[in-house]
């Protein structure tokens, strides 16, 4: 049972030279900035990935992590000369772990304007109960 | 109730002491920084109000593109003033403890060469493009030059 029964991130370097895995992402990648508070039925994840469209999203919950992967799909298009570039090509990955306190079936999101909400319902046993003295 | 919030990782943002920008332990350092920062979760850090801009440029005009992900199309505004152009928007988050606001902007220098009054904008996945047409002598032309 861990202390900090919140959805840490991992402290893991998300970088391409990784080969131990074959699942992760290939290219450069970013986290992108994030926000998990903490609701009494859920877990509430806000993520900003601008650029991303819905079939630019992946979730997937496995083994205790939840990643996040977002996709940007627009293109420079061939006319146009680049001036000046601040933002970053690469894909939206963002990974965290979890102590298995969620219910990983009901886990919902939606996408709206590039921020990416995620809806991660508690686990039945740690929700608050009350418990009635007989 | 307890948020934990990230500012962007270290490697998008030049380092405070340049001298320490190659030193190996910069990444150790930037590591150890964020896992203090998961685990004060009182301490909330304030909301980054930098945006990242893409300038970019054809023949005909002038590309501007900024991220600026969960904003309301009224609460954005793009203005073009004194030959700058400003972009400002507001972005108003719900809380637990009600809903919380915070102001983006920034100002870009715009050559004269721009006209003013046909200058676009469109908002699509939380990227702000904005296009500004070139005025027409000023645009690339070929002027052939006849030898006596």
């Amino acid at each position: 049972m861990s202390f900090i029964n919140n959805l840490l991130p991992t402290l893991r370097r998300s970088s391409s030279v990784k080969n131990d895995e074959s699942n992760r992402s290939s290219g450069p990648v970013q986290r992108p900035l994030y926000r998990v508070s903490e609701g009494t039925e859920a877990y509430t994840l806000t993520v900003q990935m601008a650029g991303v469209a819905k079939d630019g999203v992946e979730i997937t919950a496995d083994h205790g992590e939840i990643r996040v992967i977002g996709r940007r799909a627009w293109q420079r298009p061939e006319g146009w000369t680049t001036l000046h570039r601040e933002s970053i090509d690469a894909t939206y990955e963002l990974v965290l772990t979890h102590d298995n306190a969620i219910n990983a079936e009901k886990i919902s999101a939606e996408l709206s304007d590039g921020v990416l909400t995620v809806t991660v319902p508690k686990a039945e046993a740690i929700k608050p109960r009350r418990i009635t003295v007989a | 109730m307890r948020i934990i919030r990230y500012n962007q990782p270290f490697t998008r943002s030049l380092p405070a002491l340049n001298r320490y920008a190659y030193s190996p332990w910069t990444g150790l350092e930037a590591e150890i920084d964020r896992l203090f920062n998961v685990t004060l979760n009182d301490f909330i850090s304030p909301p980054v109000t930098q945006f990242p801009v893409d300038l970019y440029e054809d023949k005909d005009n002038a590309y501007v593109r900024a991220e600026l992900p969960g904003i309301n199309r009224d609460d954005m505004h793009v203005e073009l003033v004194d030959g700058y152009l400003n972009i400002n928007a507001t972005r108003k988050t719900k809380t637990e403890s009600g809903e919380e606001s915070y102001t983006l902007e920034r100002s870009l220098s715009v050559p004269e060469t721009v006209q003013a009054d046909k200058i676009s904008a469109a908002y699509e996945n939380g990227v702000l493009s904005i296009t500004l047409p070139k005025r027409e002598e000023s645009k690339p032309r070929k002027i052939s030059v006849a030898i006596n």
